[in-house]
């Protein structure tokens, strides 16, 4: 299979087989989380503080001071991380080009140099976490094979993208085929391991949120 | 004649030793070979008989043989194709009918082994080949004959390089490129739609100067032409560094020359020599008009998205697929949903305590 | 039709890219290499990506020279001595005036301008050839 043949299937049957996998994966995950339900809580809330829930949403995201002080390189590189994905995957133009393909949606894009240097900047910081899980021994033990395979399916389509753009090693075909390519394998296996935290963490904030206004600590 | 060297034709024409070095000079620039290979190219051209060339138009638009006719060194090309003796072409031949077919079979038995077979145009495979025949003969079956005793075979254009247009979805007539066909002899793709003018009469001067084959990429096409992509050529390419695009046609950006990347521009992923021969002489190309490219030099860049959507965009529309993931998401969702309620109910009517393996799930 | 007019032209100057220069320090390097070793080389201006600043600037920092050369076979062939000696601009024409190829040759004597020497074998004998046509015509009148 020639590069330009691999790049049109990632660009073809390639995305429409993970969009369909991940949307798949992800609707039925979240339809299963909510037909769980909850345990009617029959006792009356200590403070009648509605909205505690969707504050928390917002409030989790600074952690507390103690938190600092004992996990700050962990706090320090999952921010720098998270912001730079977010930079690099809604504020490159051919990345908007996708979004608007699919959803008709579209907004100004970054220049490029700045994403370029938010795609730098992000790899070292997955370089950081990864260093940091490893070394520390209490990470290293509660580290399983979905933990390392997330991190990879992460990490590939960020280098991916950063050689193509720059043309590094493989020709530039090949390079954006591989590019789509594991971004199609990071689609696919995302309903399937702790990545569902995308969507999942604002309904565990609203939930945990919702159940400490009851008992009297709310947001 | 058909034994004579470049040499000795150029003399008989009355071209001095002055005017050969001239067309020496002119050749090896044309061939983009370094100055210093001149004396290599005029020792060559002094020794090579010249071929007899037979070219095939298949499934075609005859747009390559339109743009090679434009070829803009003309001194050159009616040198180079005055040299070779072009015994057979359907648009440009004086003879038609059965006398031009008998005069093909001719030619072919005289230089058997020996001659240059261009073809020009898909073939068409299917229901026996009969959405292309010449004089009754089915493309399929003329190629395979010409192809027996051919030295070398050049694809010019995107259909005979790959298929071009008539083998886009959904390839009614079962199109198929010479590469598919002819498996045991050297081929040299020139693929284009059409190709550069300069880049064919280059490859043809390069064969009958050396004699051999150019330096082909893993796609068979000739390194000195095709090495480099459209983008890494283009003199717009500071602009998409930079994160500067053209919207719409004739927009600001697109008056101040930005990149037309959003405009649907295939530059990256496209090898060409479009952006330092360009076209009419070194008038202009696409991208400097304002088009962006349409990667006409690929394998099945009718088929690539559309011309106007950009590369990072999906092929074709993925929201069936989509719906009916979401759809077939929420069936099973709902239904491992009651049964997981099933098995709560059954757990707690059971008495059944809840273990760790429970919890890590 | 005031209003086609009244149509700004907005003219980007792309400017030299530097090409100019590197073309200069490769006919420097190719000077010095005909001086230590008499060795002669040529640039191909038509293999280059030359914008017209460029151009212009090469051809005002060579200058002009003593000799202007023009060769008639398969068109004119126009060369002039820049104003560096040693360094040739040559350029092809063919019948139509269209340039066919241009060179920077860095040499003692363009190689278009020598008498190929099988020309000069033929030249003898042909000179030969009117002298005893003469002689007879001499003998006879």
């Amino acid at each position: 299979m020639s590069a330009m043949e691999l790049l049109l299937w990632a660009r073809g049957p390639g995305l429409a087989i993970a969009a369909a996998v991940f949307l798949f994966g992800m609707t039925l995950r979240l339809i299963e989380i909510y037909s769980l339900g909850r345990k009617r809580d029959l006792a009356v809330p200590r403070s009648q503080t509605p909205g505690s829930g969707w504050r928390t949403i917002f409030s989790r995201s600074l952690p507390h001071a103690d938190t600092w002080r004992r996990s700050t390189l962990t706090i320090v590189a999952g921010f720098v991380f998270h912001i730079g994905l977010f930079v690099v995957l809604l504020f490159l133009l051919p990345h908007i080009e996708l979004i608007r393909a699919l959803t008709g949606l579209s907004w100004p894009a970054l220049p490029t140099p700045l994403v370029d240097l938010a795609t730098v900047i992000t790899l070292i910081a997955l370089v950081v976490i990864l260093v940091s899980r490893l070394l520390d021994p209490v990470k290293r033990f509660l580290s399983g094979f979905g933990d390392y395979l997330a991190w990879t399916v992460t990490f590939l389509p960020l280098l991916t993208g950063y050689m193509a753009y720059h043309h590094l090693l493989l020709d530039y075909t090949l390079l954006l085929a591989l590019h789509i390519l594991s971004a199609e394998l990071l689609l696919v296996v995302f309903p399937f391991t702790k990545l569902t935290h995308t969507f999942t963490l604002f309904i565990a904030r609203w939930y945990n949120g919702d159940i400490a206004a009851r008992k009297g600590v709310a947001s | 004649m058909a034994d004579e060297t470049l040499l000795e034709i150029l003399q008989r024409r009355g071209v001095s030793r002055r005017g050969f070095l001239k067309f020496c000079a002119a050749t090896t620039s044309l061939l983009a070979l370094p100055p210093s290979m001149a004396a290599a190219v005029a020792e060559s051209l002094g020794r090579v008989r010249r071929p007899a060339v037979i070219w095939l138009s298949f499934q075609e638009c005859t747009g390559c043989t339109e743009s090679l006719t434009r070829a803009h060194s003309p001194s050159i090309e009616s040198l180079i194709f005055d040299a070779i003796s072009l015994d057979y072409h359907h648009t440009l031949q004086a003879a038609s009918g059965h006398a031009a077919e008998e005069a093909r079979e001719h030619s072919m038995k005289a230089d058997w082994g020996n001659y240059l077979l261009i073809v020009d145009g898909s073939i068409p495979l299917k229901d026996g080949g009969v959405y292309s025949t010449i004089a009754g003969i089915s493309n399929l079956q003329m190629l395979q004959e010409a192809a027996a005793g051919a030295a070398a075979i050049v694809a010019i254009g995107t259909c005979a390089a790959y298929g071009g247009l008539p083998h886009a979805q959904p390839n009614p007539t079962g199109a198929v490129a010479v590469s598919d066909i002819v498996k045991d002899k050297p081929i040299i793709n020139v693929p284009g739609c059409p190709p550069v003018p300069a880049v064919m009469v280059g490859v043809l001067a390069h064969y009958l100067t050396f004699g051999s084959l150019p330096d082909l990429d893993e796609l068979g096409r000739p390194r000195a032409f095709y090495g480099e992509s459209i983008h890494d050529r283009c003199y717009r390419r500071p602009f998409y560094d930079q994160g500067k695009f053209a919207k719409t046609f004739d927009d600001a950006g697109a008056r101040d020359g930005w990149c037309l990347f959003e405009l649907g521009c295939k530059g990256p992923t496209t090898h060409n020599a479009c952006a330092t021969t360009k076209w009419n002489g070194g008038t202009s190309w696409p991208v400097q008009s304002g088009h962006g490219c349409i990667g006409c030099s690929e394998p099945d860049f009718w088929d690539a998205g559309g011309f106007y959507k950009a590369l990072s965009t999906p092929v074709n529309s993925v929201s069936g697929a989509a719906t009916a993931a979401v759809a077939a998401g929420a069936a099973a969702g709902i239904a491992i949903g009651l049964a997981n309620r099933q098995r709560k109910a059954r757990a707690r009517g059971e008495h059944q305590t809840i273990t760790i393996e429970d919890l890590e799930k | 039709m005031n209003s086609l007019k009244n149509i700004g032209v907005h003219v980007v100057h792309v400017g030299g890219n530097g090409n100019a220069r590197a073309v200069l320090r490769e006919v420097e390097n190719l000077l010095q290499k005909l001086v230590t070793a008499g060795e002669e080389s040529s640039i191909d201006l038509s293999g280059l990506p030359l914008s017209a600043e460029d151009y212009d600037l090469l051809e005002e920092t060579l200058g002009e020279g003593e000799v202007v050369a023009e060769v008639h076979s398969l068109g004119p062939t126009r060369i002039h001595e820049t104003g560096i000696p040693g360094v040739w601009w040559v350029t092809h024409y063919n019948d139509e005036d269209e340039v066919l190829a241009e060179f920077i040759e860095v040499a003692w004597c363009p190689e278009i301008l020598l008498a190929p020497e099988d020309d000069v074998k033929d030249g003898l004998e042909a000179l030969r050839a009117r002298l005893f046509e003469m002689k007879q015509e001499g003998n006879h009148g």
